[in-house]
C-alpha cells in the first residue's frame, strides 16, 4: 500500500473533476471525444497495457428462454415472462415489450403478472441455457482476439489491444463485435472500451445501446491510457454497477455515497475496515491501481449437436436435410478453433416399436472416417449422402445426434495453380478426397495400400497397409530393394488353389516345366512352417503359373500365382 | 485495299503452316497422331511403333481384351507402370477390382514404387473408376469387369479421363472385341502359339491403325 494512499486518490480524483470542469460536455455526454478523429497511428502510440471489451448482454434472461426471440423471426402475439422462484414466491425477472405494455415489470409476482394479461407466455429461467449463450458469445469473440473470458451471468470480456491495429480502430472493432454477438445470439449487445476489465464492464452496463448505424461507439470511453479519463467518465456513475450486495449499498448511500467517484474519495483504511476489503479492492482494479487478472475461457474441444426433427424421417434425403445445419455448426464450431477432425458420427434413434417405451427406439450409428483432418460442412455433406444411401433405416428417425472425435490442428494447404497432372501440378486435397468417397462408399476395409516385409513365405512376403500420404520422393528403400523378387509372379491368389497333378507329371496335367524347383523351407519356428518346391509352368492356353509342391506327404500340388 | 490484296496473294510459308499441322490439339481425318505428341512409351519399340502417336495415349480410355485372366497384359503395362511411378508430383495407381491380389515383391522388383500403389475392392469397378479418373489423385488407373456396361458409363469414363489427366486401363475378356466401345484404343491379346511372348491386335485406334503385332517377351520373367 502507498504511503499517502489517501492523498493519491484525492489528487486522482480532484485532477479527474477538472477535466470534467474543463470539458463538461465531454463528460456528460457519451459520445465519442478525443480519439476518434485523431490518427490510428497516434492512438495506438497511447494505448494502455491492456485494453478490454465488454460485451453485455441485457437480457439474457428472456433470449435464452425464448429462441425465436433470439432469431427475430417468430415474433409471438402473446406477452412473454420469464420467472423464477423467490422465496415462495414466483417473481417476473424480465418481460417483453408486449408484456411490459401490458404493465408487467420485472419483480412483479407471477400472480400479479397474470392478473394483468390473462393469455401471458411464462417460462422458468434456465441459469444452464442462460450460461450456453453465453459460451456461444465468447467462441465467438475469438474471431476479434485470442483472450476471451467469461463475466457470468451476462457479460463476456475481450482482451483486444493487439487487434485494434488490425481492424483499424474503436468503431470497427466495437462494430464487428456487435455484429458477430447479433449473428450468434441474436442478442444486441451493450458494448465499451477500457484499460481494465472491471471498468469496461460498469461502462457496458451503462452503454446505451445503438441507435443508428453511427453510433454505434456511444457508450465507449477511450481505451486511453490517461487514468484522469478514465476516472471521469467512471466517477459520476452510480456504484450499484458494480453489483455490490443491496445492504452495503445502503450503508454507503447512508453516508451519501452513492456514486463512483464519491467512494474513491472516502479514506483507504476507514474504507476496508467498514465495507471490506475486496470492495477496496474492487475500487483499485476498477481504475487500474490494481491488476486484476481474468480466467481465460477454454473453449469444448469435441462437438455434440442434436436435432429432433418435427416430423418422422423416412427417406435418406429428408434425413440428409435435417443433418446439414448441424454440418454447419460443426463447421463454425471447427473454425473457430482452427481445428479439423477425422471421425464423425452421426446417430439416428429409430421410432420405437408400438408398446415399447419412448427411450427404447433403435438406434443407427453412421460413422465417417477421414483421411486428413477436414472441416467443410459441404465436404461433411457429400460424404455423408453416399454413407446414408448405403444404410438400411429399420424404422423412421425420429432423433439425430451428431458427435465427433477429438480435433486435430487444421493448417489449411496452399492451392496450387495447376492442375494434378498437369506440368507441375501437385495432388493437394484430391488425393485425401477421393480416398474418403472410396471409403465412405465401399467400406474402410476395401481400399488399401501395399508394403513389403521381410520374409521368406510368399504369402507373408506383403501386407495390406494404411494408404501412404503421396510423397515426391520414389526411391526404392534398401529395405524394399532386399524385399523385392525378380523370379515372383505379378499375381498372387489370396489363398493357393489345389492343382490335380498325378504323379508330378507335369507333361500329363498339360503343362511346360519353365523353371524350378526352388526350395523354400521356412517358419519351422512358428508351427507355421512350409516345406515346399517351386515350379514355373505354362498352362495349354499361354499362362506363366507359379506351382508348388508340397515336400511332406502326400505330395500335394497348388497353384499359387500367375506371371500375368 | 491493295495491301490486302498482295497479302492475300503471297504464299503462306510452308513451315508456319506445318508447324500448325504438328500441334498436338489439332486431329485431321485419318491421320494418325505426331510421335510423341501426349503419349507415353510403352517400354516395347515394336508396339511404339504400331501405336498412333508411338505410345500409350496420356489421356483417354483404353480397353484391354484377353480371353481369361494372366495371359500376360500386366506385363504389357509393367513398363508402363515403372515409369509412370517415377513421376513427379505423385499420384495414385489404382488397382480397381483385380482378379487376384496384386504381388508387392514382384512389383517392386521391376520398378514400381510400392507407396504409390492403391487397391480397391469392390464390386461397382465403373464407378469406382470414373472417381480414379475424375478425381486427379491417380496417375493411372487399372480395372478389371466381367460385365457388359452400357456405353454411356463408358463415354463417361472417357469424358473423367479428360478431366483428371488420367490414364485409364480397363479390362475385358475378349467376347465384347465385337461389340462398339468409345474407348479411344482398343486391344485384343492373345497368347502365341510357342507361349513366349503376346500377340497385339489393334481393333481401334485414334486414327484408324490397324494390325497385329507380335511381341515377345525379352528374356524370362
Amino acid at each position: 500500500m502507498s504511503p499517502h494512499p489517501r492523498i493519491q486518490a484525492t489528487r486522482w480524483v480532484e485532477r479527474a473533476e477538472s477535466l470534467v470542469a474543463a470539458a463538461p460536455e465531454r463528460a456528460g455526454h457519451a459520445s465519442l471525444p478525443v480519439l476518434a478523429s485523431s490518427p490510428s497511428a497516434t492512438a495506438t502510440a497511447s494505448l494502455p497495457e491492456q485494453v478490454w471489451l465488454a460485451m453485455h448482454l441485457p437480457a439474457i434472461e428472456f433470449a435464452a428462454c425464448y429462441a425465436d426471440a433470439q432469431t427475430g423471426s417468430g415474433v409471438s402475439t402473446m406477452p412473454r415472462v420469464v420467472i423464477e422462484q423467490d422465496g415462495r414466491l414466483q417473481r417476473v425477472i424480465a418481460a417483453c415489450p408486449r408484456a411490459h405494455a401490458c404493465g408487467i415489470q420485472a419483480g412483479m409476482p407471477l400472480t400479479a403478472a397474470l392478473a394483468t394479461a390473462r393469455n401471458l407466455e411464462v417460462q422458468p429461467r434456465s441459469v444452464r441455457r442462460e450460461r450456453k449463450l453465453l459460451e456461444t458469445l465468447a467462441n465467438g469473440g475469438f474471431a476479434l482476439t485470442s483472450w476471451v473470458s467469461l463475466e457470468p451471468p451476462d457479460a463476456v470480456l475481450l482482451e483486444v489491444r493487439g487487434s485494434l491495429t488490425l481492424f483499424g480502430g474503436e468503431a470497427p472493432l466495437l462494430a464487428a463485435a456487435m455484429e458477430r454477438s447479433l449473428a450468434l445470439t441474436g442478442v444486441r449487445p451493450r458494448v465499451a472500451l477500457a484499460p481494465t476489465p472491471l471498468a469496461a464492464l460498469v461502462l457496458a452496463r451503462v452503454a446505451r445501446g445503438p441507435v443508428e448505424g453511427k453510433s454505434v461507439m456511444l457508450g465507449a470511453p477511450l481505451a486511453q491510457a490517461d487514468p484522469a479519463l478514465l476516472l471521469s467518465r467512471l466517477a459520476p456513475l452510480p456504484l450499484s454497477l458494480l453489483r455490490w450486495s443491496p445492504d452495503l449499498l445502503e450503508r454507503l448511500a447512508t453516508l451519501g455515497v452513492r456514486s463512483i467517484g464519491e467512494a474513491l474519495r472516502l479514506p483507504r483504511a476507514g474504507f476496508a475496515r467498514r465495507f471490506g476489503k475486496a470492495q477496496l479492492l474492487a475500487l483499485d482494479r476498477l481504475v487500474g491501481r490494481l491488476r486484476e487478472p481474468r480466467p481465460a475461457f477454454v473453449p469444448r474441444e469435441r462437438f455434440v449437436a442434436r436435432c429432433e426433427p418435427l416430423y418422422e424421417l423416412t427417406e435418406h434425403t429428408a434425413v440428409l436435410r435435417v443433418a446439414e445445419p448441424l454440418l454447419q455448426q460443426l463447421e463454425q464450431f471447427l473454425r473457430q478453433r482452427q481445428l479439423g477432425v477425422t471421425l464423425l458420427v452421426l446417430i439416428l434413434r429409430h421410432r420405437p416399436p408400438p408398446g415399447a417405451l419412448r427411450g427404447e427406439g433403435v438406434l443407427t450409428r453412421v460413422v465417417l472416417r477421414f483421411a486428413a483432418a477436414e472441416l467443410v460442412a459441404t465436404r461433411f455433406a457429400s460424404l455423408l449422402a453416399e454413407r446414408l444411401t448405403q444404410t438400411v433405416l429399420p424404422a423412421p428417425v425420429i432423433h439425430i445426434e451428431l458427435r465427433t472425435g477429438a480435433g486435430t490442428p487444421f493448417a489449411p494447404g496452399s492451392a496450387s495453380l495447376w492442375q494434378p497432372g498437369e506440368h507441375g501440378g501437385a495432388v493437394g486435397r484430391e488425393a485425401p478426397a477421393f480416398l474418403e468417397r472410396l471409403r465412405a462408399r465401399l467400406g474402410t476395409q476395401s481400399v488399401y495400400g501395399l508394403c513389403l516385409l521381410p520374409a521368406h513365405r510368399p504369402e507373408s512376403a506383403w501386407s495390406v497397409a494404411e494408404p501412404q500420404p503421396l510423397a515426391a520422393a520414389t526411391a526404392v528403400s534398401a529395405k524394399a530393394a532386399g524385399c523385392a523378387h525378380h523370379s515372383r509372379p505379378l499375381w498372387l491368389l489370396q489363398t493357393p488353389e489345389a492343382v490335380a497333378i498325378e504323379q508330378d507329371q507335369l507333361a500329363a496335367a498339360g503343362l511346360e516345366l519353365l523353371a524350378g524347383p526352388e526350395r523354400i523351407e521356412t517358419g519351422w519356428w512358428d508351427g507355421n512352417d512350409v516345406l515346399r518346391d517351386y515350379y514355373i509352368a505354362r498352362d495349354s492356353a499361354g499362362a506363366e503359373l507359379w506351382l508348388y509342391r508340397e515336400r511332406a506327404a502326400p505330395h500335394r500340388w497348388f497353384l499359387q500365382g500367375l506371371f500375368g | 485495299m491493295l495491301m490486302t490484296q498482295s497479302a492475300c496473294l503471297d504464299p503462306v510459308p510452308q513451315s508456319a503452316l506445318a508447324d500448325l499441322l504438328r500441334h498436338p490439339g489439332l486431329w485431321r481425318g485419318r491421320q494418325t497422331a505426331a510421335a510423341g505428341a501426349d503419349t507415353f512409351s510403352t517400354g516395347f519399340p515394336a508396339l511404339d511403333a504400331a501405336l498412333p502417336g508411338g505410345g500409350w495415349p496420356r489421356r483417354g480410355l483404353i480397353e484391354v481384351l484377353t480371353p481369361r485372366h494372366g495371359l500376360g497384359e500386366l506385363r504389357l503395362l509393367v513398363p508402363l507402370l515403372a515409369s509412370l511411378t517415377q513421376r513427379t508430383p505423385a499420384r495414385w495407381t489404382a488397382w480397381i477390382a483385380p482378379p487376384f491380389e496384386p504381388y508387392a515383391p514382384a512389383l517392386a522388383a521391376r520398378g514400381l514404387a510400392i507407396e504409390r500403389q492403391l487397391v480397391v475392392r469392390t464390386g461397382a469397378e465403373l464407378w469406382a473408376l470414373e472417381q480414379a479418373l475424375g478425381s486427379g489423385a491417380c496417375e493411372v488407373a487399372l480395372a478389371w469387369t466381367g460385365r457388359t456396361p452400357p456405353g454411356r458409363s463408358l463415354r463417361r469414363l472417357q469424358l473423367a479421363t479428360e478431366r483428371g489427366r488420367t490414364t485409364g486401363f480397363l479390362f475385358r475378356p475378349s467376347r465384347v472385341a465385337g461389340q462398339p466401345s468409345p474407348a479411344i484404343l482398343r486391344l485384343l491379346l492373345q497368347p502365341l502359339a510357342n507361349g513366349a511372348g503376346v500377340s497385339v491386335e489393334l481393333l481401334k485406334s485414334r486414327g484408324g491403325a490397324r494390325g497385329v503385332i507380335t511381341l515377345p517377351w525379352a528374356g524370362a520373367l
